[in-house]
């Protein structure tokens, strides 16, 4: 199959997915669409990766699409997050299809946008010409805006209506940048190539610097609001704690990523022009370190299930961009950081979603004995809570350690400090949440949870992985994460 | 052409302080819709020689859609939602207005200190485009109804959108009109919102939005 003809396919299966979608008879219908079309745009990008790691990059259509090891790398991170949360939201919405709560016109739509969305992120990681990335995520912001507020109420409006506008203006930040960027090449490419990502990298020792500089300030706070850094998070509590936990699950497992994946696309170009000064990085780092400070201090005060979760998102994007601003091992740490949080993430948002199906609430004053209640999910919130606070021999324990490890190396001690200070706060307040809400004895009136055989792997299958990986880390995954990191490091 | 260019760039400015210092809805969104139809003229104003296929589309879809298609969809909505007219801000406006021209000073001295391209086709560009930003994001924060959020999205997008078209010479077209079009259904998606919003709560007053916290 030639190059151009993946990218069609990449960008046909999501269009014609959510057309199938629309045409559903019936809601269970239109469910399992989304679970097929999902497996199908799964396994052709997954070949894709594949063959781009082995190979090397493929670009075609004039240069307008780009699969690198890179994005390879996010293309399976993003199916990992999408194949299970479509068939989740199977199982999730199993009650309100069967009571008639879940009705066929918001179905329809629930299909739509999740295929949307699925369309807007493969076009994210594909596209090589930057403004056609920024209409990518812009598009994300769209699609999914509709989602939080699936089922309508007061507080999910609102959450849609923050989300909507905040994102508008970050992305619309992000678009601005996007510009200084191009303009930065103006006298190096010819005007038609300054917005491809290959050509700005190969020309970006004579870039203008200072253009380039500003425009990378825009990006970073208009990416970095899509991604949840603090303090441009403030969205991403509502909008966590208000969707349909399925569409949460994609949130926090990938569409904070997808956004920060635009800003790493500029990190290299930065770095060449500015002769590896460290200047973007370090601004990366601040950012981080933000995060995880600010995110700690609310994980400790929090009533909310979800929105704990949440907060625990914006905790791991900053350790994620923490990371990568280290640089060195510390990109690769927060490569692998990413497939480790997103997947311990989506299994911590399912739980989360059926045990407040279970109790009725999200308020985790009233969650209680969720191991006796729900055994099933009440495991999987556990133990994926255990391993988001970082708990060996979980895979995140490693990734942070080697983020910690990087940053000793980079004789980064202040940074390395508060990365300790913050983690060990979230370690000691959500270790208490997740205490009292597993054990003690379940309030009256909760009908044990019978969960089926398939749910059982939605919940193992994460949970081995993350073991696994914690223990071992195969060959070809090291490789992949090298070619990835050496990208990001953009190193000749 | 300089000249014609300064004089769009010109004309961005004072449609964007008339918002400012403007008390009623109807007239904020007819304001915006002139500040659409003269940022159309742009890309035709930028290219040197007769038009082009490409400009003449460019100029056709901006005006159509920032001039046209966004006033009747924001219109609507007021209309349909049934809100009341007046603008109701958190700071006055002559207060609003002082504000904008302080930004504004702010803006050419930053902008001032950009290095601007030799393709540049107006030095002025950099400072208008940082002023629109500024003052969308000042009518963002300080109106209270929804739909003026819309609108201050609406200038910061047309600020980013006048940089790009006398900055750069040629954005592939496709590039552009996907821009347009993520901006279109931006609108499209947040009028729909504030449809809903009007319908759950009876009201599209943003600081009454503030259930969510912590």
């Amino acid at each position: 199959m030639s190059a151009s003809w993946l990218f069609i396919i990449l960008l046909a299966i999501p269009t014609a997915g959510a057309a199938a979608c629309l045409a559903a008879r019936t809601p269970a219908a239109a469910l399992w669409t989304v679970f097929a079309g999902v497996v199908l745009h799964a396994t052709t990008a997954l070949s894709a990766a594949r063959r781009v790691l082995a190979l090397g990059p493929m670009a075609s259509n004039g240069e307008w699409f780009l699969l690198d090891a890179l994005s390879a790398w996010h293309l399976i991170v993003m199916a990992l997050v999408f194949v299970p949360a479509s068939f989740y939201a199977i199982t999730y919405f199993r009650d309100e299809t069967a009571s008639g709560a879940l009705s066929l016109r918001l179905a329809r739509r629930f299909g739509a946008l999740w295929f949307g969305a699925l369309g807007a992120m493969t076009l994210v990681l594909i596209s090589n010409n930057l403004g056609i990335l920024w209409v990518g995520i812009e598009a994300t912001t769209l699609l999914t805006a509709f989602l939080i507020c699936l089922h309508r109420s007061p507080t999910s409006l609102e959450a849609m209506w923050k989300y909507l506008i905040i994102c508008s203006v970050g992305v619309a930040f992000a678009f601005m940048g996007t510009l200084f960027v191009a303009a930065s090449a103006s006298r190096t490419l010819e005007p038609g190539d300054a917005l491809l990502w290959t050509k700005l990298l190969d020309v970006a020792g004579s870039l203008d610097r200072v253009m380039l500089e500003v425009g990378f300030i825009f990006l970073l706070v208009g990416y970095g609001t899509k991604a949840g850094l603090a303090p441009m998070h403030t969205w991403l509590p509502d909008a966590h704690s208000q969707a349909p936990a399925p569409v949460s699950a994609l949130f926090s497992g990938f569409l904070l990523n997808s956004a920060l994946y635009c800003v790493l696309r500029y990190l290299p170009i930065l770095e060449r022009a500015t002769d590896y000064s460290g200047w973007a990085p370090r601004l990366l780092v601040v950012f981080g370190l933000i995060s995880i400070l600010i995110s700690a201090a609310f994980i400790i005060f929090q009533h909310d299930l979800k929105r704990l979760l949440a907060y625990h998102s914006v905790e791991h994007i900053g350790i994620i961009t923490l990371g990568f601003g280290l640089g060195g091992l510390g990109v690769f740490a927060a490569l692998f950081h990413t497939l480790n949080h997103s997947l311990c993430k989506t299994l911590a948002f399912f739980s989360a979603g059926r045990l407040g199906q279970v109790y009725g609430t999200h308020d985790m004053s009233r969650i209680s004995g969720a191991l006796r209640a729900a055994p099933l999910w009440g495991l999987g919130l556990f133990a994926s809570l255990l391993a988001l606070i970082g708990v060996a021999p979980f895979a995140i324990f490693m990734s942070e350690f080697q983020i910690a490890k990087a940053a000793v190396d980079d004789a980064a001690y202040v940074p390395l400090a508060l990365f300790l200070l913050g983690g060990g706060v979230v370690f000691i307040g959500a270790l208490r949440h997740v205490v009292l809400m597993a054990w003690g004895a379940p309030p009256d009136g909760t009908r044990p949870e019978r969960a089926c055989s398939c749910e059982w792997l939605l919940v193992w299958l994460p949970l081995l992985a993350l073991l696994g990986l914690g223990l071992w880390m195969p060959h070809s995954l090291y490789d992949a994460l090298s070619q990835a990191s050496a990208i990001v490091g953009g190193h000749p | 052409m300089s000249a014609w260019i300064d004089g769009v760039l010109v004309t961005l400015i004072l449609t964007n302080l008339a918002v400012l210092g403007s008390s009623r809805l109807n007239a904020c969104i007819r304001i915006i819709a002139l500040q659409g139809v003269v940022l159309g003229l742009l890309p035709i104003l930028v290219g040197e020689g007769a038009p082009t296929i490409r400009m003449t589309l460019l100029t056709a879809a901006t005006m159509g859609l920032k001039g046209a298609v966004f006033p009747w969809l924001l219109l609507r909505a007021l209309r349909v939602a049934g809100i009341r007219r007046e603008v109701e801000p958190f700071i006055g406006y002559n207060w609003s207005v002082l504000a904008g021209l302080l930004s504004l000073a702010a803006s050419v001295w930053l902008g001032g200190r950009l290095p601007m391209p030799e393709t540049a086709r107006s030095s002025l560009v950099g400072p208008v485009a940082l002023f629109m930003i500024f003052c969308g994001l000042f009518v963002i924060v300080s109106r209270r109804k929804a739909i003026t959020q819309i609108l201050g999205y609406i200038i910061m997008e047309n600020g980013a959108y006048a940089f790009g078209v006398v900055l750069l010479e040629e954005i592939p077209v496709l590039v552009e009109l996907g821009i347009l079009m993520d901006a279109f259904v931006a609108v499209f998606v947040m009028g729909v919102a504030i449809y809903h919003i009007q319908r759950e709560f009876d009201h599209v007053d943003v600081d009454q939005l503030d259930t969510l916290k912590g």
